[in-house]
């Protein structure tokens, strides 16, 4: 489903993604650890498409198409999806007609008929009970005065809507409390196909006790530089991260 | 020298006064032909005002009327007009170039009264012109003064509540060159009255139009009077209007102003005077700029009498090579304790080319006042842009619910929901051109 050749970036110059060579197929749970400033987040960044990341080498192919030459929204309508670590607040617009605008551009760039006032409504009600996320908060704009875990479930609730064939989700866990996360966990759960595939970027393995990964990969220094399966992980919660830098003393 | 602008139009009117208007004029009363000689002498040596004038510092009015606007005939046939708000339920007044179209205009309610030019014989209603305004030294006010061609009069009697809108549709139709449009209104509410004015502006026509409008409103004690000003006018039409409000004590007054034509001209100038204690004055207004559009929005809260609240929230979008103005200023008299003046102005600017000068002026000449000023420029939020893409939602949609929302704390308090529907619509057709993209 995505496959990531020798991909470089660059932001104002400076080079933070230095050749990462990835593949995920369909029904997949990955998930990528890493310390801060390993280049976690901007991975999630370039693979939605945000312009302030310079690609410099490499390439990434999203169920074969050149996800890189893709607008956005494009990759969106694709069926990309990122849970954005500082989901952005927007004031005066409204969740319902934010999920229901992008549910449209997406359907029309489908060729599906747009979806009625009424199925909108319910597929909402049904996938905000999956996240326990209240109707006072959906019905208010775009994340405007919400707690860091009501945006968060925020948004799972809008990939639970958007149904995306690959999620990214960039530190989910970041802020919040075992409830919150064991609901966000269970939401992920409840949405995992064989069609569909995770990525999840975290930087405990606290969250993997709760979202079982297949694979386990190591960004160090904008380089993965260890993957294996899910023990990996409480390898590296145990060891910690200066492991890593004794496991590989040149980086 | 004067510092006025004295072009093609100005010698046209100059020509025009003793020739044309004052024969046409002569059953008005000695004191109305005496107060439109003394505004004509005064136009006649002001000019009309150039940019030299610190209140028209931004609108230039040298360059943005160049068209020969000239008195047209009246008795032109119009066409069945289209319904510009199909559900709003209200009493309708239409005027056409100035002019009451009588047939297509309701009767009000008891206790209100439309009148037509007849009100000039009512010395009562005669005499109150030019007595609101309060500023004599204005040309373009003058000018109105000495050429209006048309009075009306909006009276609301004492403890009146008029539970439906009063709709005074604006129509600009059918002129067969450019064409200038002077006329003026009086509105009365007395005491403990309520009233909802909304008044349109629109024009079906291929010629260029100036209209030079005048409105003086006097709110007796405890009046409430909502009004809402929407402008949809297209390319050619030029709308200097003028707006002088004076509040008597404990009055409301609630006006919400939209520009969201194609209007190439649009001065606003909207002055209240609040006369005495008490008074609640709320002003807000949206304005969305495209092409080469000029808005112009000048507001006044004179606060003269103590325990006065005044509030003011303007927004704009500027797009392409569109210009527009925000002067607010807001006066405290020495008198004028325990003044509550709050005034915000915020603008988006969605092209390189395009220009707003904001200018707050507040003066406070009280010590014990709760006064406050703002004013933003900026773009929009890139992040939210991003976050709204990489939903799905493509880079158009994305801005166009982004505006929405920046403007939305000014629509969102229209209380007519079928003037809402309106508003909502006039800004989707504004959005919909290009200029979103091209930003």
């Amino acid at each position: 489903m995505l496959k990531i050749n020798d991909l470089q970036t660059a932001i104002d110059g400076k080079e933070i993604l230095k050749g990462i060579t990835l593949q995920v197929n369909s029904g997949e749970i990955h998930a990528i650890m890493g310390p801060n400033g390993s280049g976690k987040s901007t991975l999630a960044s370039v693979l939605a498409g945000n312009e302030s990341y310079q690609v410099t080498s490499g390439t990434v192919e999203f169920d074969g198409k050149d996800l890189l030459q893709m607008a956005p929204e494009e990759r969106a309508r694709e069926g990309l999806f990122l849970a954005f670590q500082y989901p952005v607040e927007i004031p005066g617009v409204s969740n319902s007609t934010f999920l229901k605008t992008a549910l449209e551009e997406i359907h029309a760039h489908k060729g599906l008929p747009p979806l009625s006032a009424k199925e909108f409504l319910k597929r909402l009600k049904e996938k905000q009970e999956l996240v326990d996320l209240k109707t006072s908060l959906v019905n208010r704009s775009v994340n405007e005065g919400f707690s860091g875990g009501e945006k968060k479930r925020n948004e799972i609730l809008q990939m639970a809507m958007l149904d995306p064939k690959l999620a990214i989700l960039d530190e989910t866990d970041s802020g919040l409390d075992i409830d919150a996360l064991r609901t966000v966990a269970s939401g992920v759960n409840k949405l995992r196909t064989e069609n569909n595939a995770f990525l999840v970027i975290t930087h405990y393995q606290r969250l993997l006790e709760y979202i079982i990964p297949d694979f386990v990969h190591i960004l160090y220094d904008g380089k993965i530089i260890r993957s294996g399966s899910k023990e990996l992980a409480l390898e590296l919660e145990e060891k910690g991260y200066d492991w890593i830098r004794e496991v590989r003393p040149e980086v | 020298m004067e510092r006025g602008v004295y072009n093609n139009f100005y010698n046209y009117l100059i020509d025009n006064f003793e020739r044309e208007h004052l024969p046409e004029r002569h059953l008005e009363s000695p004191a109305l032909l005496a107060k439109r000689a003394s505004a004509f002498q005064f136009f006649n040596l002001k000019g009309l005002p150039s940019s030299r004038y610190e209140e028209w510092k931004f609108t230039n009015l040298n360059r943005l009327l160049k068209q020969e606007f000239t008195f047209q005939p009246e008795n032109e046939p119009y066409h069945t007009l289209p319904e510009e708000i199909p559900d709003l339920n209200a009493f309708k007044i239409v005027l056409i170039n100035g002019k009451l179209a009588p047939e297509i205009s309701d009767v009000l309610p008891e206790g209100a009264s439309f009148l037509g030019s007849t009100a000039l014989d009512d010395p009562d209603y005669a005499e109150k012109i030019g007595s609101i305004t309060a500023d004599p030294e204005n040309p373009m006010l003058a000018l109105n003064t000495a050429f209006f061609k048309h009075f009306y009069v909006l009276h609301i009697r004492t403890k009146v509540v008029i539970e439906k809108p009063i709709h005074i549709a604006h129509v600009i139709t059918g002129n067969n060159s450019a064409a200038f449009i002077p006329y003026r209104m009086l509105v009365l509410a007395e005491e403990l009255s309520e009233t909802t004015v909304v008044e349109t502006f629109n024009s079906y026509t291929n010629h260029p139009a100036l209209i030079s409008y005048v409105n003086e409103q006097k709110l007796h004690p405890s009046a409430v009077f909502d009004s809402y000003v929407v402008n949809a006018l297209n390319e050619d039409i030029y709308l200097v209007h003028q707006r002088e409000v004076v509040q008597h004590a404990n009055s409301v007054f609630n006006n919400i102003n939209i520009s969201a034509g194609n209007a190439a001209l649009t001065r606003n100038e909207l002055n209240c005077r609040l006369a005495d204690s008490g008074t609640e004055t709320n002003l807000l207004g949206t304005y969305i700029t495209t092409d080469r559009q000029h808005v112009d929005n000048h507001t006044l809260a004179d606060h003269q009498a103590p325990n006065c609240h005044s509030s003011e929230l303007y927004k704009g979008i500027m797009m392409d090579r569109s210009h527009a103005v925000f002067n607010g200023k807001v006066y405290v008299h020495p008198e004028a304790q325990k003044t509550n003046a709050f005034q915000q102005n915020n603008n988006v600017l969605l092209s390189e080319q395009a220009v707003i000068n904001s200018k707050p002026q507040l003066e406070i000449f009280a010590d014990d006042v709760k006064c406050s000023h703002g004013s933003t420029v900026g773009q929009l939020n890139d992040e939210a842009v991003f976050y709204l893409k990489s939903r799905g939602i493509g880079e158009e949609s994305a801005k166009r619910l982004l505006v929405e929302a920046f403007v939305s704390d000014v629509h969102s308090r229209i209380r007519i929901p079928a003037l809402k529907d309106y508003v909502y619509e006039l800004l989707r057709l504004k959005l919909q051109s290009e200029s979103l993209i091209t930003a």
